[in-house]
């Protein structure tokens, strides 16, 4: 059913006149989109009509969740008139009689709760500017070429002799099944998250494919600059506030996503949430906005003539990772402790910034696009029909049928949701591509566990360096036992390997050695004299990280 | 009113079908023709009245057809036999609730020497991997076949992921006769209901060698205490074993002479050997199995003192006074150390 293969330019759009595109339409016909957004809201909230006086305790609720965010977390980017306005809802709920008293009380109340929605909507939504569009479909490849050439020379000359063996941006998948996948229904691309560079990859990536545009959710911590936010904002970025945790907003969120889906607007979500922080794939996958591709598939069935949803698990695999220090080294201070990251720094600035330092030293990517499936985690064939894991041909009707009838069930597709997110586990598992990076971080930081087997991971990165080196004759045994694992498990689907990998292992080690994570001020591997030895066993074990769960563990 | 199906003509899956038929037009699945035939003509089989609302039919493209909601009751030993059969005609919109007590096993356990994780099924992992069915539930509680068929009052666990799968279960199966309680906890479940099977050996050796009550406390209780064990191994939430398909169906199957897995217990006590017992009983006898398989997944390091006994007994030849004395002379923990170890 599938065909990999990668590309290296451009390939025209599929759906030629961008004027056609949904997220144009869409986003276009706002109002009209963000009153259904708001319906969908009104009609699925039940918690806000159980009693009585729930309405009134949820707007308190809110109030009170949102003037703590104003004052405990402000960020720049809120916007100055906030306060004015929570001020505004304060007063009006003040005004209100006792809910004893009712009469007209409830009106006045589902008032005040559409004045909150409009106001959620208004902020969140996106738009979508053709202009702006064929400007960066333009100038990103120009500036992406001129930063990859801008490599410093001394570095090309080392990495001549493998520089013809990859392509420092490598777009693998069936493509042509995606782009005709494109043309029968609304495609989801849910990718791992290592890095901020993530989105503009995926970014040119998708463009890359010709695919029409995705919207796509976006921290409001992205929006810190203006031009770059109203950029972002014009190419389908609708804005995402994580410190809303009150379910109004959150259902808000989903409704947004769930209309968008069903209006056939291409989307995009991390599935994982936030960046791995230890470098490793996604382990649990956070499904509040995955479920809304279940609930809007449904809503297709029942309204849009069946029109499918596809979703495309797609894996990013990076030979260095700007942010991975400051990532490993939370992760290992907050072991066990909830942390975000995400706090104000990680402006859009900082982005620019960060993408252009990982584009000009990065020694390349690779973006795979794993074989596309329904909203069960089906596989789907050329014709968009689904197929489930023993060959048989389903439909996704079926799936939400009680009684022959086409049900909404919110537990049901809760655990949909589920299946959905453990098969998107499964293909970022499978499609993950072994870089020669990852394969060498790997072999050394096993060997050194191996030597201290009786230490805690925090002991062995703590070792000093002398402890730490290892013999070249030893790492090129452990690495062609790996190797020889590895491309076992490449033979039967379980991940897929770089061209790297087929080097001979002098060449091998030398060019994973030097890729990985090449542009930290502290060197992660280095080989000296036959001496393999680190400068930080934190990225080590950072870049190690990405190949455990495989098993290989016991090749070392 | 939809149809609702039933696999199997064992004598559960023919009670079933009569409790079913209180409410709904059932369809019962015979593999042999011929049984078929002497269900709709002679309305009675394996010594069970047969109600007019069951009709036997040998076809699964017919039972898939006409029932959404199917209960296969089959052996483990033939369950991933009838699916491969049956799944050609199963699609996503199919509810399977399945009532057997057992494991599937990937090994021969006759051969291998350890199994692992992935090598034992619960029948309803068996269902999901290997039909296209997602809806998947198990019933399970202190259903003991020949009370059922003489509608005794009683009532059983429908346990399911989907909440609209428990409230399909209890639409078709609640009577007046029968309660149907809802579970959400699938694996606890179905591991109590699959190794409740040998506490029952072990109640009937008691009985067999003419100890009373207390000492079937004892078994009881600890058995219980066993099953949490393996259970949380597996991965279940040790609430399920409170219910009616742990500690309920252990009050059952221990004290009841109608289960076969005591009589197997009670005649080895009697100084039969384990052929001789499963020959005569006619009767698939899960709680054997279980012994083997659970003695083949001690590696993971659960505390299963009574399976161990029972293995020595069965399959290393110990007399049971032997075996009972060796679960005598381990130490002692805490009562109730079930509810917050792994052990």
């Amino acid at each position: 059913m599938s065909s990999r293969k990668s590309i290296e330019k451009p390939l025209p759009s599929v759906v030629e006149n961008i004027e056609e595109w949904p997220i144009y339409v869409t986003y276009k016909n706002k109002e009209e989109f963000l009153n259904k957004v708001k319906k969908h809201v009104l009609q699925h909230s039940s918690w806000l009509n159980k009693e009585p006086d729930t309405l009134r305790n949820e707007l308190k609720k809110i109030l009170y969740q949102e003037k703590i965010r104003l004052t405990k977390t402000p960020w720049k980017s809120d916007d100055p008139k906030e306060k004015l306005f929570w001020s505004g809802i304060k007063k009006q709920i003040r005004n209100q009689k006792p809910i004893e008293n009712r009469g007209d009380t409830q009106e006045v109340d589902e008032a005040i709760l559409n004045e909150i929605l409009d106001y959620y909507t208004d902020k969140m939504v996106a738009n979508f500017k053709p202009s702006t569009f064929k400007f960066t479909q333009k100038a990103l490849p120009f500036v992406y070429s001129r930063l990859i050439n801008s490599f410093p020379r001394i570095l090309s000359k080392i990495f001549s002799s493998v520089d013809k063996l990859y392509d420092r941006m490598k777009i693998t998948g069936d493509i042509d099944h995606i782009r005709k996948l494109q043309e029968m229904g609304t495609v989801v691309i849910v990718p791992t998250h290592y890095s901020n560079l993530d989105s503009p990859t995926i970014g040119l990536s998708l463009n890359n494919l010709g695919l029409s545009a995705f919207t796509y959710g976006a921290g409001i911590n992205l929006f810190t600059i203006k031009t770059l936010s109203k950029f972002m904002h014009n190419l389908g970025a609708y804005k995402v506030d994580r410190r809303r945790k009150h379910r109004l907003y959150i259902e808000t969120l989903k409704a947004y996503s769930t209309v968008a889906l069903t209006e056939n607007v291409n989307s995009l979500f991390y599935p994982g949430g936030s960046r791995s922080k230890t470098g490793k794939l996604e382990e649990k996958l956070k499904l509040g906005l995955l479920g809304t591709v279940i609930d809007a598939q449904r809503i297709n069935l029942v309204e849009n003539g069946g029109k499918k949803i596809f979703i495309i698990p797609v894996t990013l695999n990076y030979h260095y990772v700007l942010e991975a220090k400051k990532l490993i080294e939370s992760h290992l201070k907050n072991m066990g402790k909830e942390n975000y990251l995400e706090d104000e720094n990680t402006n859009s600035f900082g982005l620019i910034k960060r993408t252009y330092k990982v584009i000009t030293s990065n020694p390349g990517m690779t973006v795979s696009f794993a074989p596309a499936m329904d909203v069960f985690g089906n596989r789907v064939d050329e014709n968009g029909e689904s197929f489930c894991k023993i060959g048989n041909k389903v439909e996704v009707a079926d799936y939400f049928k009680l009684n022959g009838e086409i049900e909404r069930n919110v537990q049901r597709d809760s655990q949909y949701t589920q299946i959905l997110g453990e098969r998107i586990l499964e293909e970022f598992r499978e499609n993950t591509v072994v870089l020669s990076s990852n394969l060498v971080a790997f072999v050394a930081f096993q060997i050194i566990r191996k030597r201290f087997s009786q230490f805690s991971v925090f002991e062995i990165l703590s070792l000093p360096k002398d402890e730490t080196t290892i013999s070249e004759l030893e790492f090129k045994n452990v690495m062609e036992r790996i190797k020889d694992r590895l491309i076992q498990l490449d033979k039967e689907h379980k991940i897929l390997l770089s061209e790297d990998i087929d080097l001979n292992p002098q060449e091998l080690m030398t060019t994973g050695i030097q890729k990985v994570g090449s542009s930290h001020p502290k060197y992660v591997l280095k080989n000296k004299k036959g001496e393999i030895s680190t400068q930080s066993m934190k990225l080590l074990y950072y870049y190690h990280n990405k190949l455990t769960g495989y098993g290989l563990e016991e090749y070392v | 009113m939809q149809k609702v199906g039933v696999i199997g003509t064992g004598n559960f899956g023919l009670a079933l079908a009569n409790l079913l038929s209180i409410n709904r037009e059932v369809l019962i699945y015979a593999r042999r023709e011929e049984i078929a035939e002497k269900i709709n003509t002679t309305r009675e089989h394996k010594g069970q009245v047969i109600s007019e609302k069951v009709v036997a039919i040998s076809d699964f493209e017919e039972i898939t057809r006409e029932c959404k909601l199917i209960f296969p009751i089959v052996p483990s030993s033939n369950f991933k036999e009838m699916l491969v059969q049956l799944r050609p005609f199963l699609t996503p919109e199919h509810i399977l609730i399945h009532g057997t007590k057992g494991l599937h096993i990937e090994s021969d356990i006759n051969v291998v020497e350890e199994l692992q994780r992935h090598e034992v099924l619960t029948m309803s992992e068996l269902i999901l991997k290997e039909t296209s069915v997602v809806r998947v539930g198990c019933i399970a509680g202190p259903n003991l076949a020949k009370e059922l068929s003489d509608k005794q009052v009683g009532g059983t666990v429908v346990a399911s992921r989907y909440n609209d799968v428990i409230t399909e279960g209890k639409k078709a199966l609640h009577s007046s006769v029968f309660r149907v309680y809802g579970s959400n906890e699938v694996m606890g479940v179905e591991i109590a209901s699959v190794l409740k099977n040998y506490i029952a050996i072990a109640a009937g050796m008691l009985e067999g060698l003419g100890y009373g009550d207390n000492s079937k406390a004892l078994l009881i209780t600890r058995g219980m205490a066993e099953m949490i064990f393996f259970g949380k191994a597996f991965g279940a939430d040790e609430k399920a074993f409170m219910g009616l398909a742990g500690i309920g169906d252990l009050m059952a199957t221990c004290n009841s002479k109608l289960s076969r897995n005591f009589r197997v217990g009670y005649f080895l006590a009697q100084g039969k050997k384990p052929e001789e017992i499963l020959a005569d009983l006619n009767e698939v006898a899960e709680g054997i199995k279980t012994i083997k398989v659970v003695h083949l997944l001690r590696h993971y390091k659960f505390n299963s003192p009574l399976a161990d006994a029972l293995h020595k007994v069965i399959y290393e030849d110990w007399d049971i006074e032997k075996g009972l004395s060796y679960v005598m002379n381990l130490p002692v923990s805490d009562d109730t150390d079930f509810f917050n170890t792994n052990a």
